[in-house]
């Protein structure tokens, strides 16, 4: 055995770490079907095509749909991905290409110190300004005047809404959507911005260029974005409102998935089918990330870049 | 003896010739700092129309820094300084908008770098859509078919002119930057080593195309190797740690090299 044997004997020391790291993400998994198996027996896939929140110390009568929380799960991240995306892009290239070089590395790192905070911080300013704000500066005025769209349509009484869980959660995930989009952005290899130029491209036209080559970072992300926005559970549920609801219009109070197990986890015990409620509630959590991630693949592909 | 006083005879034929023509870029006192690093040495140099024009010298004595100077790219570094002026067609490129020196004198890179993500035709296209020199669709079509026969890819692309760019090889996306450039119909075009990262067969494409080129305009290429110098070159300049060492006709200085370090450097014994 020559020297390249022990690279190749190195696989062999990784292996257990790797079998580690996969076989807890298989053994938790399973975990939320077996924990899940009670509930689908109780109502089937009912459980998630349906609306409702029946609570009962008679286990026959008890019902749970969390059809709402999905949707408001999806609906908010969809917003925060929405609003992440220029925000972080916008972002992204000011640090490289306009930012003076002083003030580069201070930004960086603003962002940085922004995407490890504890999401209660911003749990609390959303619910103290932001939503206040929102509901003063944005929902009041659109109500008033476009409430027959239906995006508009609902009254905001307490602002606590769908929007702001979506405003918020932007918030949260464009130092994470930034990062990644920055790093791809700055190691674009210096050639191209030295054609671009030497094309007689103003910096607009450069910059317009140049982000396009990086299509694939900026979908990798949002996807990141989108992940942690479906994940977040502090925060949301100071600012959705926690409602059983499901409603088209940004300003309707909700409620997410993770906000949902979170909220009713305390008293869930009580009842018979409620804690496999909750299992099959996050399973649905799985089941959105891997749509979520192979929907990012299938566009990855798109552009050539698949793997 | 008389065969010496004869080559010295035509040598100052050469230079005479060369200061009566056109001036295509022509550098005053240039000093070219990068950071606390002088890399070009006050460099006076006054390269002809319509020729080609190397600049040799061994890696690291500044020449694509140089070369960066006559199109204002250095600018995108900021840590670059330049002093002293160039000068195009008699016009200090310092006085005039960076995009319009741009235009007038184009570049060929090192590395053949297209833009992968775009097709072939939107590569040839995109410095004539930047800078608005085509009115519609059809004069497109026409110019991007134009250049890419002045860059003899034609042929090779015809059928897959929407393809993307990184689809091919990298001796034609070498001649697609050229093609790109072409396409601009600048005076002048810089070529920094256009064919160091090449095989053979695709550096002497490079080479008969800058051959074909230099009937209409100017090309200013740098280059490591004394022997493409020979190979391309009307005139050639030696720069040698920032300092221009010699400048004058290619034979002359192929043939009688005036300075020990030129003839040093010619003959393999440094660089």
């Amino acid at each position: 055995m020559g020297k390249d044997g022990y690279i190749d004997t190195f696989k062999y020391f990784l292996l257990p770490f790797c079998l580690f790291v996969f076989g807890l993400f298989a053994l938790m998994l399973a975990v939320y079907f077996s924990a899940s198996i009670p509930i689908f027996k109780h109502e089937g896939l009912k459980i998630y095509t349906t609306n409702a929140w029946i609570a009962s110390e008679n286990p026959n009568k008890e019902f749970y749909g969390v059809l709402a929380a999905i949707y408001g799960s999806v609906y908010t991240s969809v917003l925060a991905v929405l609003i992440a995306l220029p925000l972080s892009i916008s972002f992204a290239v000011f640090v490289i290409d306009y930012a003076p070089r002083r003030l580069k590395e201070p930004l960086i790192v603003a962002t940085d110190v922004m995407a490890g905070l504890p999401t209660i911080i911003y749990g609390i300013w959303g619910a103290f300004v932001l939503v206040p704000l929102l509901k003063k500066c944005v929902m009041d005025p659109l109500y008033a005047h476009f409430s027959f769209i239906p995006l508009f349509s609902f009254k905001p009484v307490t602002g606590y809404s769908y929007l702001s869980a979506g405003v918020l959660l932007g918030i949260m995930v464009t130092p994470f959507a930034s990062a990644i989009i920055r790093e791809a952005y700055r190691s674009l290899p210096f050639m191209y911005r030295e054609a671009i130029y030497s094309l007689g491209a103003t910096r607009y036209e450069a910059t317009k260029i140049l982000i396009k080559q990086i299509k694939p970072a900026i979908v990798a992300g949002l996807l990141l974005a989108f992940g942690r926005a479906i994940g977040e559970t502090v925060a949301v549920s100071l600012v959705i409102g926690n409602t059983f609801n499901i409603s088209p219009s940004l300003f309707a109070p909700g409620y997410t998935i993770s906000s949902l197990i979170a909220n009713q986890f305390g008293n869930a015990f009580i009842y018979k089918y409620m804690v496999s409620a909750l299992f099959a509630a996050g399973l649905s959590l799985f089941f959105i990330g891997l749509a979520v991630n192979i929907l990012g693949i299938l566009i990855l592909r798109r552009y050539g870049h698949g793997r | 003896m008389i065969l010496a006083e004869k080559d010295r005879k035509s040598e100052e034929d050469a230079l005479e010739k060369m200061a009566k023509m056109r001036h295509a870029i022509e550098t005053i006192d240039l000093n070219i700092y990068y950071g606390d690093h002088h890399v070009i040495k006050g460099v006076n140099l006054a390269i002809p129309e319509k020729v080609v024009f190397a600049i040799m010298g061994p890696s690291g004595c500044g020449k694509s820094t140089m070369l960066r100077a006559f199109n204002r790219l250095l600018e995108l570094n900021e840590s670059t300084r330049v002093e002293g002026d160039v000068k195009v067609f008699g016009k200090s490129i310092f006085k005039m908008n960076p995009i319009e020196v741009r235009r007038t004198v184009g570049m060929v890179f090192q590395h053949p770098n297209p833009f992968p993500h775009m097709s072939i035709y939107d590569n040839v296209a995109l410095g004539l859509k930047l800078n608005k020199l085509v009115k519609d669709r059809k004069e497109l079509d026409r110019i991007v078919e134009w250049a890419l026969r002045k860059a003899a890819l034609w042929e090779e692309v015809e059928n897959k002119l929407h393809k993307p760019a990184s689809a091919l090889s990298g001796g034609q996306q070498q001649r697609l930057c050229i093609a790109r450039v072409v396409a601009m119909k600048p005076k002048v075009i810089l070529m920094d080593e256009p064919t160091s990262n090449l095989d053979p067969i695709s550096t002497k494409k490079i080479e008969e195309l800058i051959y074909e080129l230099k009937k209409e305009l100017t090309v200013v290429i740098v280059t490591h190797s004394p022997a493409q110098a020979a190979r391309v070159s009307d005139y050639v300049a030696f720069l040698y740690l920032g300092k221009l060492v010699e400048v004058g006709s290619t034979v002359d200085m192929f043939e009688n090299p005036k300075e020990k370090l030129t003839e040093e450097y010619l003959t393999g014994r440094m660089g």
